[in-house]
């Protein structure tokens, strides 16, 4: 049974506990906005897919979720902890997989993995980044050279790279464009294992059916704004689609 | 401290392998030094003056002119894959990426000076002197100071629809310190004259130096924010 | 102070400076005696001195907000900023076209490498670079901040630039010696030129004011667009 779309978006929950939290974002770009207000509040152990048409912001809110780009207005906390946008702590807790990649492509995998680590202060990377590796099934190729490799294998790599450093947040922008069914599959139980209940996901896919079946909470983000939120048990996946067109036609 | 200096050895590394790997600067920097002397040697009238008494404005504006294509694409590489992004969002300090790729520039660039300079002296039989040291140190304070307002201006013009074409415009005009200093140094180590004469020089471009990388490190967080 | 109370405090500055500045020109040619060196070009001196103090103090402003504009995020302190830029700016244009008309005419050749003229010609070109960055920056917010960052190290390295002219140019002394003035200032001279400085700085003030408000009404304008296309 679907519900239909509010005439409001849901008012997210404000637990106490809540990971991460979007406090009315706005992001403007010139004479354009990407992000129109948006409020979000995840609690530890949540997973959220966002859906969304092209150009409604998606990639604008993760980047400042992430603490890539800093807003126009509105603040984003971690722990209740406000965001400052410059240097922090902070930045060790959040893992960020964007469709870009982050990798250098003259750098072999093991390289770019190392190269990170170091970035985050991590010590033993002669025991994480095979390991991390390992998970993504690449730890035959550690000594190639990215630019060698399938886009598939690249995002694999740059998957292992999110996580490297134990993020408890972990941020995925479009993770399934252009990937072949063996590292969606990878993906797929990469993600499943995230789903650990100490770190809290926020995903942005077109991919309805993988998103649907990870996440325990949904929204829909459409220019700007995020026109439907909610739970996983609100919606049932073979009439999702057409509730999601639904909600992408009447979002004002 | 010792994670800080992990981080910016971290980034002078990867830099200095990827140029390694892809040759991009380097090459472009070497040839542009060797074919700037071939060019000054036709474009001077050594009836009118001699070579060396001018080598040594030469050889820093050639070595100015060479290191700035070079430093114009420091950012070149990291912004392929968005790369750039990913190491800002890591829990590296901004000044500790300047730092970073300041001193992979600083590398590079001093390995151009070694060969316009060794270019220079072949072509127009320089004589370089007794104190090789100082001029080392002169050319190293020199390119330092060079070096970081380069990078902080390349990171502003690669955000720019003009890229790398407004680098000499942000940088020549500030550069004139190092200019003065550097070759006035340069002048007086190549014709022997006592050290003493160079110290005052020495210490302008330290300060200079000083001042830029200190600038740059405080600043360049606001030019890589998005 | 409202937008309108400022533009009215522009308006009346600016009108005070000029009437001021008509006054200083009456004075530089009726009132002020000839320099003997130089002859009646030296009057120039009451155009071009002034202007060089405006464009450098302009410039201090522009760091200065410039600086506090990073720090504060504060959009009127960046208005503020361009105003400064655009203001200075002119007033470094007039510096560097009375310098080589006054050489030309006194000492038979337009440019000496007077260092304080080389500073204001390298001062107008990181004015110029000032633009340059917050005009074609692909992002304009990010543009502001380029252009906030060449003005704080633009007026870090104007000391040290001014250091190393000088220091250049006391080794290679010019046959004639380019002192703008005598070895003193007579009285009327003096006063010429102190009146010359304060029109010129309300000048100055006057237009970044008007400049200020203009743009103030400018980001208004199309944030209001941007509020009508959400």
């Amino acid at each position: 049974m679907s519900t239909a779309p509010s005439a409001a978006p849901a008012a997210p929950p404000r637990t106490a506990e809540a990971v991460l939290e979007a406090v009315d974002i706005v992001r403007v770009f010139g004479a354009v906005v990407a992000v129109g207000g948006i409020d979000l509040a995840l609690s530890e152990g949540s997973f959220l897919t966002i859906f969304g048409p092209n150009g409604a912001g998606k990639t604008s809110l993760l980047r400042v979720l992430a603490g890539g780009l800093r807003p126009t207005r509105g603040e984003v906390r971690i722990r209740g902890k406000k965001l400052d946008f410059g240097d922090g702590e902070w930045r060790r807790r959040i893992g960020v997989l964007s469709h870009q990649g982050f990798l250098y492509g003259h750098l072999t995998v093991e390289e770019n993995l190392r190269f990170y680590g170091t970035l985050f202060g991590l010590t033993d990377l002669s025991e994480r980044v095979p390991m991390r590796l390992e998970e993504v099934g690449l730890a035959d190729r550690a000594a190639f050279e990215v630019r060698q490799l399938s886009h598939g294998m690249r995002q694999r790599v740059a998957l292992a790279r999110a996580l490297l450093h134990d993020p408890d947040v972990v941020l995925l922008d479009e993770p399934y464009t252009g990937l072949d069914p063996y590292a969606a599959a990878v993906l797929r139980n990469v993600l499943v294992a995230l789903k650990d209940g100490r770190r809290t996901v926020v995903m942005v896919t077109h991919n309805l059916t993988e998103g649907l079946n990870l996440a325990d909470r949904v929204a829909i983000q459409v220019a700007g704004r995020i026109a439907w939120e909610g739970t996983r048990s609100e919606l049932v996946v073979d009439s999702f689609e057409r509730f999601y067109h639904r909600v992408v036609e009447e979002a004002p | 401290m010792s994670e800080y200096l992990g981080q910016v050895r971290a980034i002078v590394w990867k830099d200095l392998i990827l140029e390694f790997r892809t040759r991009e600067r380097v090459a472009a920097m070497g040839a542009f030094a060797v074919l700037a002397a071939v060019l000054f040697n036709y474009a001077i009238d050594r009836t009118a003056v001699r070579p060396q008494t001018i080598a040594s404005g030469l050889i820093w504006m050639t070595i100015v002119f060479g290191g700035l294509l070079g430093i114009g694409r420091t950012f070149h590489l990291e912004h392929e894959d968005g790369a750039l992004q990913g190491v800002l969002m890591t829990s590296a300090p901004k000044d500790a990426i300047f730092l970073g790729k300041t001193l992979a520039n600083f590398l590079l660039l001093y390995l151009v000076a070694i060969i316009v300079v060794a270019v220079f002296t072949l072509f127009f039989g320089l004589d370089l002197g007794p104190r090789l040291d100082l001029l080392a140190a002169v050319i190293a304070l020199g390119a330092l100071g060079f070096v970081a307002l380069g990078t902080l201006f390349s990171a502003v013009s690669s955000g720019t629809r003009m890229g790398e074409t407004l680098l000499p415009i942000l940088v020549f005009p500030l550069l004139l310190p190092m200019v003065v200093y550097g070759t006035q140094a340069t002048g007086r180590i190549l014709a022997a004259r006592p050290a003493a004469e160079v110290t005052a020089n020495l210490r302008m471009l330290t300060a200079f130096a000083l001042v830029a990388m200190a600038t740059g490190a405080g600043l360049f967080r606001y030019v890589v924010e998005e | 102070m409202s937008l309108r109370g400022l533009r009215l405090t522009g308006t009346t500055l600016a009108a005070v400076g000029l009437l001021l500045m008509l006054t200083v020109y009456g004075l530089s040619f009726f009132w002020v005696p000839t320099e003997v060196a130089q002859g009646v070009i030296q009057r120039i001196f009451y155009v071009h001195v002034p202007a060089a103090w405006v464009a450098f103090m302009a410039f201090g402003l522009v760091a200065l907000t410039s600086a506090m504009y990073l720090w504060l995020r504060d959009e009127r302190l960046d208005r503020a900023a361009l105003s400064a830029a655009e203001g200075g700016m002119v007033f470094a244009t007039v510096v560097i076209t009375t310098g080589p008309l006054w050489a030309r005419v006194a000492w038979g050749t337009y440019w000496t490498w007077e260092p304080r003229l080389t500073l204001t010609l390298l001062l107008w070109f990181v004015y110029l670079g000032y633009f340059l960055v917050r005009g074609s920056a692909e992002n304009p917010e990010r543009g502001k901040r380029f252009a906030a960052v060449v003005g704080i190290v633009g007026a870090l390295d104007i000391p040290l630039i001014h250091l190393s002219v000088l220091w250049f140019r006391s080794l290679h002394p010019k046959p004639v010696v380019a002192k703008p003035e005598g070895p003193t200032l007579p009285a009327p001279m003096l006063i010429t030129l102190l009146l010359g400085l304060l029109a010129f700085t309300l000048v100055f003030l006057g237009l970044f004011l008007l400049r200020y408000t203009l743009q103030t009404l400018r980001d208004a304008a199309d944030a209001r667009d941007r509020r009508a296309t959400v």
